[in-house]
């Protein structure tokens, strides 16, 4: 508990629960043509008190957009980080679990995609099924699944050799109740880690994908669109990139402090 | 010896396994591929005529067989978009992109190497979170928001240096490093703060080690335990650590390139997967794909090298 407390945890918690509760709350009072309201006469306006962080080349206020960004950042890479836990899980814990030949080939495959640079298979995946939301979702969720994959199975490997799982085994427990009852609930520390670590990796995957046109499609206000945006007006109106830039660098910075403290409490032979 | 081949076994065996992924995955197009490239507009008689060049008609297995087949002689077809031969056209590009690789990952390891030894000789100090605040915020930022910031500051307010295009290295050299540089440098902050991450956890592990402590109490100098005992016994996890970031940086080559409008590798692959130029996104992610697997092969056999330890496991 004590090192929840340290000053990167509260920083770290702080921020996590901060750009959580804006994501979860936003919708609920911002409509949704807030985002796209364009006002001709304020564009690229500087910081005022109409529009507290300026304005974009659309005349659009650039706090209402960061703030629907957050929202779509944090869907997209929270259920691509579900999709991967969804399908990596199983495939680590029956790999690990089982070992011999189907690990062998699962991990052989495993082992293949991770030569995939995760964003170039996430690119890829998104071109070739077209960019939407839910593709999106599909492809940084798809590209992560093996990192899950293989750290689920090294811990399995290492919760198998356990004397209480031995023991249960002496006591005739069933496969399948074994995975439940003492294989799972013992390798959830590392994969509450591992999946606030990729959170982090999902957001600057989404933004990457948006940025080049193959993640989240305007007028949908994406953090990385509005990034894309703002090249060409560099210039004149800085603040149109540095107010995206600001949000993603609080969220994932955020999301990293909290899983390292994450880690200590959770992993302490990780520990360094 | 028995090492060497079985490691090189693997490697082929995962180099067909990583082509029938490539593609399977670009297959993934939903519906008519002809009409998906061309547009809805196009004429019927064109879309046929796509069909027939790209062999839709074809089970999958024997498009497949005639795809690697062509990549096996040296075939790799003809770009949609840029109409050329994509074999010329990733010789050149991989020279050009192996520039803004070699040179990110020289100033990530020149800076994160020494930065992370620094951190963990003065661990729990200020000097540590000092270093360590600032590698969180470095692996935390996108790097193409890193390439907007670099354009600003050296392209656009002090004029040093171009914010976009490219020279061929064979050609000019100092020009084309002039425009290879703030890429590289985009590149290179993001990993050099997960670099100096790693170089500073796996210095704290060692220096906690019973052979340093004996080192310090034969009264060796503070230098020679550190520099020399020390970072001697860390450059091989930080070596693998660097080579598997190999993946990352062409990965984000994509980005980035795009960003500095620098054609290499990374922008052709982009230029392909937005014009669905399926030839050339076959050949490009397969290439990249194989460029990851022979540099981590290349680090294992170097990590050999550096530790015979590892021989005699």
């Amino acid at each position: 508990m004590r090192r929840f407390l340290s000053a990167k945890g509260l920083v770290g918690l702080t921020l996590v629960v901060l750009i959580v509760a804006i994501a979860l709350v936003a919708p609920l009072f911002i409509p949704e043509t807030a985002g796209t309201r364009m006002d001709m006469r304020a564009r690229l306006a500087g910081p005022s008190l109409v529009h507290p962080f300026g304005t974009d080349q659309l005349g659009r206020d650039l706090l209402v957009r960061v703030v629907l960004g957050a929202h779509t950042s944090l869907t997209i890479a929270g259920l691509a980080v579900l999709l991967s836990i969804v399908v990596g899980l199983p495939l680590g814990v029956v790999s690990g679990y089982y070992r011999g030949h189907l690990d062998n080939l699962l991990m052989r495959l495993v082992d293949t995609l991770l030569a995939f640079p995760a964003l170039l298979l996430a690119l890829t995946i998104s071109a070739m099924l077209g960019p939407s939301l839910q593709n999106t979702v599909i492809a940084i969720g798809v590209a992560f699944t093996p990192y899950l994959a293989r750290i689920v199975r090294g811990e399995a490997l290492r919760v198998v050799q356990m004397p209480y799982v031995e023991a249960a085994r002496a006591a005739g427990t069933s496969d399948p109740m074994m995975i439940v009852r003492h294989i799972l609930p013992n390798i959830m520390p590392q994969v509450i880690v591992q999946a606030t670590i990729s959170l982090a990796f999902a957001i600057l995957a989404e933004a990457g994908l948006s940025f080049l046109g193959l993640g989240t499609q305007p007028p949908a206000s994406s953090w990385g669109l509005m990034i894309q945006a703002s090249r060409d007006y560099l210039d004149r109106a800085p603040w149109t990139a540095l107010v995206p830039g600001a949000a993603v660098a609080m969220t994932v910075l955020g999301l990293n402090m909290f899983g390292d403290v994450l880690r200590d409490v959770l992993d302490p032979r990780a520990r360094a | 010896m028995s090492f060497l081949i079985n490691r090189l076994l693997s490697t082929l065996l995962t180099l067909f396994l990583v082509s029938l992924i490539t593609f399977a995955i670009t297959n993934l197009l939903p519906g008519d591929v002809a009409m998906m490239i061309m547009g809805t507009q196009a004429n019927p008689e064109a879309l046929e005529g796509l069909r027939q060049s790209l062999g839709l008609h074809d089970p999958m297995l024997v498009q497949y067989g005639h795809w690697i087949g062509g990549v096996l002689t040296g075939d790799w077809g003809t770009s949609l978009i840029f109409k050329a031969p994509i074999g010329d056209l990733l010789a050149q590009k991989i020279r050009a992109s192996a520039l803004i690789v070699v040179l990110s990952m020289g100033i990530a390891l020149a800076a994160a190497v020494p930065l992370g030894v620094w951190a963990a000789v003065h661990r729990d100090r200020w000097q540590d979170s000092a270093a360590s605040t600032a590698s969180l915020l470095g692996v935390s930022l996108p790097d193409f928001f890193w390439g907007i910031m670099l354009i600003l500051l050296f392209a656009r307010t002090l004029g040093w240096l171009p914010s976009s295009g490219f020279a061929d290295p064979a050609i000019d050299f100092p020009l084309a490093l002039r425009h290879a540089f703030l890429p590289a440098l985009a590149l290179g902050l993001g990993l050099m703060a997960h670099l100096t991450r790693m170089t500073r956890s796996t210095m704290v592990g060692i220096l906690n080690q019973e052979f340093i402590r004996v080192a310090r109490a034969k009264g060796l100098s503070e230098r020679t335990v550190i520099w020399r005992y020390g970072l001697a016994n860390a450059l091989g996890p930080v070596m693998t650590i660097a080579g598997l970031q190999i993946g990352y940086l062409f990965g984000s080559i994509i980005v980035v390139e795009t960003l500095f409008n620098f054609t290499g590798m990374g922008w052709l692959t982009y230029q392909a997967l937005l014009n669905r130029d399926l030839p050339l996104i076959q050949a490009s992610v397969f290439v990249i794909a194989a460029v990851v697997m022979l540099t981590n092969l290349v680090v294992d056999l170097l990590y050999v090298l550096v530790d015979p330890r590892i021989r005699l496991e």
